[in-house]
């Protein structure tokens, strides 16, 4: 599905396969429709509809790669979060740690989202000690 | 999920947390340590928690002066950064966070001018946490004087009173028992002049006139002596760990050449109605702040005082108070400048 996703956004085979570091004629038979599982489509397609932090944490479970689960969650989350943090926040970097989509980076004592990147899984706002992370889920027009 | 481990080593403790990201390390040294329980005030998490220290000072109950919950903990390196002795050090990958300038540190520092030193040791004596060195070469004593010695060994009857009187020893007799072949009871009797000082005590008290010795100093003043020969040279060191600023350095030197700046302004306000003379604040105190003067020979007083020079208003003799008679008030904090709101807040209320 993420390849999908990819080549309608206008990458190549052979960059999705660079991508998802497969080999790029899986990559082909997947998009042609060959060898492929519609029952595992389905249990992807449900995957990917589950709340935010449990489609992040199942697909780094299954890959327990953390950069290609960023570009699994990003390609197939429709949904665009604003992401925002307080002046109580205190810099001791947990949300840095704990972000699976690696989007925060501490600038100055005080975390700083990517919102680009924030899937809204609010996993960092659920450790912060000091309550100072604020994710709002944007309106695209739906 | 990332969490936290902990490690105790003796009464040192140590929270670890470690991603992908980052290693993140709080090491906390209890020797270091002087009970002021800064660190439990600024914790925005309520991890630490200020122990015993009463007990721990008086009756060296085993255990460490603070305790660290590792649940609690987010290693923001809070208390590393308000510690005014050091005994607590946040490092983020191995690097301090003292060492980083995004983070505050406060503003505090003892130096010693070697330029202007003279090795007095008078620092050395009074720092309250030994923690200066003073090493010094002394100047040589036989460049501090000019004269002659001779002994005149024919007239010599070797009966030792001039080495027995020489108060710098510097005459020495080959002493030995007499036989029939050398009945003498000395073969030689020699001056080390890098010792003699040209007193002339052996000269006045030998019996026989069999020395002859002049101090030139004495006539010809110190013409021919060298200024620079009498300087005594050397270097100071101050270990950086045990010292606590208290400025007890600075007062006591006889040439302003050590500079204490100190990170806590305050006033130390005692209640003498309330104290009990206990003396828990006299043992606590890092900085010799605290005493009870003698009232008369040998009778100790029950009367606090309080130099409050020395004071760094660490608050730690607040805390062992056990009847509230002791108030340490800050109203200062100096530390250097951070753009995060929430560091700034949290350093200007240890502000009482």
């Amino acid at each position: 599905m993420t390849a999908v996703e990819l080549i309608r956004e206008g990458l190549s085979q052979k960059e999705v396969a660079k991508i998802l570091e497969m080999d790029r004629s899986t990559v082909s038979h997947y998009l042609n429709g060959r060898n492929l599982s519609w029952n595992s489509i389905e249990v992807a397609e449900i995957i990917t509809k589950f709340c935010p932090k449990d489609f992040l944490t199942l697909t780094y479970a299954l890959l327990n790669d953390s950069e290609k689960t960023r570009v699994i969650v990003k390609t197939c989350s429709k949904k665009s979060y604003e992401a925002s943090v307080e002046e109580s926040c205190i810099g001791c970097g947990l949300c840095v740690d704990t972000c699976l989509l690696n989007a925060i980076v501490l600038d100055d004592l005080k975390a700083r989202i990517d919102s680009d990147w924030c899937n809204g899984c609010n996993m960092c706002r659920d450790v912060c000690p000091t309550d100072s992370i604020k994710i709002l889920e944007v309106n695209n027009g739906y | 999920m990332v969490t936290n481990t902990k490690e105790v080593k003796g009464k040192d403790i140590c929270v670890q947390r470690v991603s992908p990201e980052e290693k993140r390390e709080l090491a906390y040294k209890d020797d270091v340590c002087v009970g002021c329980g800064i660190c439990a005030k600024i914790c925005p998490t309520e991890a630490i928690e200020l122990g015993e220290i009463g007990a721990i000072e008086r009756t060296g109950v085993d255990e460490s002066k603070i305790s660290i919950d590792e649940a609690k903990c987010v290693l923001c390196g809070m208390c590393s950064s308000a510690c005014p002795v050091d005994a607590l050090d946040l490092k983020l990958d191995e690097k301090s966070i003292k060492d980083m300038a995004e983070y505050p540190q406060l503003i505090k520092s003892a130096e010693i001018s070697d330029d202007l030193c003279i090795y007095c040791k008078a620092c050395e004596t009074a720092c309250p946490r030994d923690a200066i060195t003073i090493a010094r070469i002394l100047p040589e004593r036989s460049k501090l004087v000019t004269g002659e010695i001779e002994i005149d060994k024919d007239t010599c009857i070797s009966c030792g009173i001039c080495e027995e009187m020489c108060p710098a020893d510097a005459i020495e007799m080959e002493h030995h028992e007499p036989t029939s072949s050398d009945p003498t009871v000395s073969s030689d009797i020699t001056v080390n002049k890098d010792k003699c000082v040209y007193c002339l005590i052996c000269r006045k008290s030998c019996p026989v006139d069999a020395i002859k010795a002049v101090c030139r100093s004495c006539s010809y003043g110190d013409y021919d002596l060298n200024p620079e020969d009498s300087e005594t040279t050397g270097s100071s060191f101050i270990d950086e760990e045990a010292c606590v600023n208290c400025g007890w350095c600075q007062e006591i030197c006889p040439v302003d050449a050590a500079t204490v700046e100190k990170a806590f302004e305050g006033e130390l306000i005692l209640n003498q109605e309330k104290c009990e003379a206990c003396g828990a604040c006299v043992d606590i105190c890092p900085c010799n702040v605290l005493s009870f003067p003698e009232e008369e020979f040998g009778v100790q007083g029950d009367k606090l005082q309080a130099d409050e020079r020395f004071c760094i208003y660490c608050g730690a003799c607040e805390n062992v108070c056990p009847v509230e008679a002791i108030e340490v008030k800050r109203t200062a904090v100096k530390h250097t400048p951070t753009k995060s709101k929430s560091w700034e807040k949290q350093l200007s209320e240890l502000k009482t």
